[in-house]
């Protein structure tokens, strides 16, 4: 049953094409920006768990834990310093695009410069060995486990949003940020935890994409291209809709390369964005909210 | 705040003044050396053409510090003719666009005698209108696509050489290990669709493969950025190929590899020349019992003193070690040439290369031919990846 198969590796990648675009999303409703530096996260974490599991022979629980915490961290202080200053200057949010096409340069290029260009495998930490799905299909454990841990993440993150105090404020800002503030919402601190989540999701999607493919410095811009369509497609600012763009683009990707042929795959993935955006031009799950004058 | 900023602007800026000022100056001194380049002091100039960012930058770096290691052994000698040779280094990110902008700069603003690089067909195809329009010779280390060294009318191109064998030639040997060998007569294909090299290496091993009475029963593509192949694996297990023929690059073949592998895919796996050694660590157990035609071999004796130095200089193991090789062979070949041509103008050296015959390099003796400036009668090696992950010499094929 090929089908079945060729949906069971869709769905797989999809769910890690979720993690990233999700973080992407949720930047995006608060302050309104795409931030294309949001691959650096992702390598950032997947480098802190190769180091510490081949240097530093930490169990995968421990490294992933300081992957996870180390990439909320940079990305927190790449909002402080790179973006911030202009937050405050200016509320043009194109400026914030640019720097943000800036940083994702420079994360990039300080790997390339001080580890090296070289392609790096994490340590078989995570089960990889065929599973037979009901006797229909073949999958690796791994995609199984990335296809949970996704979940388990996407969840996390709503229940989050949902139950606390801080997930309060953040679907408040994401309706308006200034009219948060006014409320008496920290917004800087606001903006930080979204970013820290942001950072933190990204790594879990980076360790993934690393132990599944190959970690590089340029694993990031790759994956971002995915991940902005993705968010795109589902309506950007929207988080179910960041993973439902994020599952029909795996699934979109892997049936045309299975059943069509594969140098089509790409067109038919940006004919998909480009038709979806011409009948909704705000994405699946869009919100279209008028300019408030 | 605001204040805080302003001030990091004026430091940054003063930051940025600084460096051009810098630079200006090591401009400068630069361009008073090269207007004496009269006096017989002056560096002889040889540029090195390699991708030291993006994908292929692995094989890059290699290839360059093998270079430096060649040029700084030669000047410690006394250098070439009298004069230190200078390396002058340019990056291609891996991109045809940026290659020729360097190969540009190399000619007009460095003046280099001679280039060696690029590791990448596509590059060298790119690279070579300019080359031969600047007159000034190029070596390709492991461009092994037949473009590489005559136009597409089968003219040969005057400044275009290479250390390598071709791509007809390692269809066949692939072809042949694959049928003959291994037994295998129903072949899949899985190439970047976007590559000079892999395009026309497929195209090599299909008309070889064919002519040996095999039959191709898929024949998948892949984009250069890919990396999920699962999709073209799953028709090539539907196909029931018993082999799985790669003509791509490390990054992709070992991913192809390890996804196979995860797939349930039992089949024979023989590739080309894109084979690099971190491939093992990426792919892992599933690289175990691939077999792969190249240009040489690890545990080559004549290189293993050169391999020996390069790990205590860079403290690296070489893992490139074919890139290692051919830039360390193709360093010492120009060497040579200039030292026949007696000369470093651009036109003596190409004649001088051009001419070279049974030059004992470290990991061939190497003749040219003046039709098509490729090797004559280079063997090809096999390798095979062993039960411990470690790459073997299989067997060594001399041309018929």
């Amino acid at each position: 049953m090929d089908i079945i198969q060729q949906i069971i590796n869709g769905l797989s990648i999809g769910s890690v094409y979720a993690l990233i675009a999700v973080g992407y999303s949720l930047v995006y409703s608060v302050l309104l920006f795409s931030n294309f530096a949001h691959g650096g996260f992702l390598v950032i974490g997947g480098y802190i768990c190769y180091f510490a599991l081949r240097s530093g022979g930490m169990n995968i629980w421990v490294a992933s834990f300081a992957a996870l915490i180390g990439a909320g961290v940079s990305a927190v202080l790449v909002e402080r310093f790179a973006y911030r200053p202009i937050r405050e200057r200016t509320p043009v949010t194109l400026y914030m695009l640019i720097a943000s096409m800036g940083m994702s340069i420079v994360i990039e290029n300080i790997f390339v410069v001080t580890i090296g260009g070289r392609f790096r495998a994490l340590p078989p930490v995570i089960p990889m060995e065929p599973v037979n799905v009901f006797g229909l299909a073949t999958t690796s454990a791994f995609d199984l486990l990335s296809l949970a841990t996704a979940v388990v993440f996407l969840i996390g993150l709503q229940l989050f949003l949902v139950k606390t105090k801080w997930g309060l404020a953040i679907r408040a800002a994401s309706y308006n940020l200034k009219t948060a503030g006014l409320m008496g919402v920290n917004v800087n601190r606001l903006i930080a935890i979204v970013f820290f989540v942001a950072g933190l999701l990204a790594a879990v999607g980076g360790i993934f994409l690393s132990a599944r493919y190959t970690l590089y410095p340029q694993l990031g811009s790759m994956i971002t291209t995915k991940a902005f369509v993705a968010a795109v497609l589902g309506g950007l600012g929207s988080l179910p809709g960041a993973v439902i763009g994020s599952l029909i683009l795996g699934l979109a990707e892997m049936l045309t390369a299975g059943f069509i042929s594969s140098q089509f795959r790409d067109l038919v993935v940006f004919g998909i964005l480009i038709i979806t955006l011409i009948m909704r031009p705000t994405g699946l799950f869009g919100k279209s909210v008028g300019e408030k004058v | 705040m605001k204040k805080g900023f302003t001030l990091l602007t004026i430091l940054f800026a003063v930051l940025i003044i600084g460096i051009v000022i810098a630079f200006g100056f090591y401009k400068f001194s630069n361009r008073t050396t090269s207007d004496s380049a009269v006096l017989s002091s002056a560096p002889i100039k040889i540029g090195y053409l390699a991708a030291l960012t993006g994908d292929y930058a692995a094989y890059g770096i290699t290839e360059v510090n093998m270079a430096k290691l060649v040029v700084e052994d030669t000047n410690a000698a006394g250098g070439v003719l009298g004069r230190k040779l200078e390396l002058v280094v340019y990056d291609t990110k891996t991109r045809n666009e940026d290659a020729v902008n360097a190969v540009r700069r190399m000619i007009e603003s460095d003046k280099v005698c001679a280039i060696i690089g690029a590791n990448s067909s596509g590059i060298n195809i790119a690279t070579a209108p300019i080359v031969n329009m600047g007159k000034t010779p190029q070596i390709s280390t492991v461009g092994t696509n037949p473009l590489v060294t005559v136009d597409s009318n089968g003219k040969v191109r005057p400044y275009s050489f290479r250390v390598c064998f071709t791509d007809p030639y390692q269809g066949a040997l692939a072809a042949d290990l694959a049928k003959t060998d291994l037994q295998k007569d129903k072949a899949a294909i899985l190439y970047n669709v976007g590559s000079d090299y892999a395009q026309g290496l497929r195209e090599f091993f299909t008309k070889s493969y064919k002519k040996l009475g095999g039959e191709i029963v898929a024949d998948e593509g892949y984009r250069e950025t890919d990396v999920d192949f699962r999709a073209q694996l799953t028709k090539v297990k539907r196909s029931g190929a018993n082999v799985l023929f790669l003509p791509g690059m490390g990054k992709d073949m070992a991913l192809i590899i390890k996804q196979a592998q995860e797939l349930g895919l039992d089949i024979a796996i023989v590739g080309g020349d894109g084979y690099g050694e971190f491939m093992n660590e990426i792919a892992g157990s599933a690289m175990k019992g691939t077999y792969w035609i190249n240009h040489t071999y690890l545990s080559d004796p004549g290189m293993a003193p050169i391999f020996a130095r390069y790990k205590k200089v860079y403290n690296d193991d070489c893992k490139e070690f074919v890139n290692g090789t051919m830039a360390y062979d193709a360093t010492q070949w120009l060497i040579d040439a200039i030292i026949r041509a007696d000369s470093t103008e651009g036109e003596a050296i190409a004649k001088a290369l051009e001419t070279t015959e049974g030059l004992e390099l470290a990991h061939a003796t190497l003749t040219i031919s003046p039709e098509d400036h490729n090797p004559i009668n280079k063997a090809g090696i096999i390798l095979k990846v062993d039960d411990n992950l470690k790459t073997q010499f299989y067997k060594k094929v001399e041309p018929k």
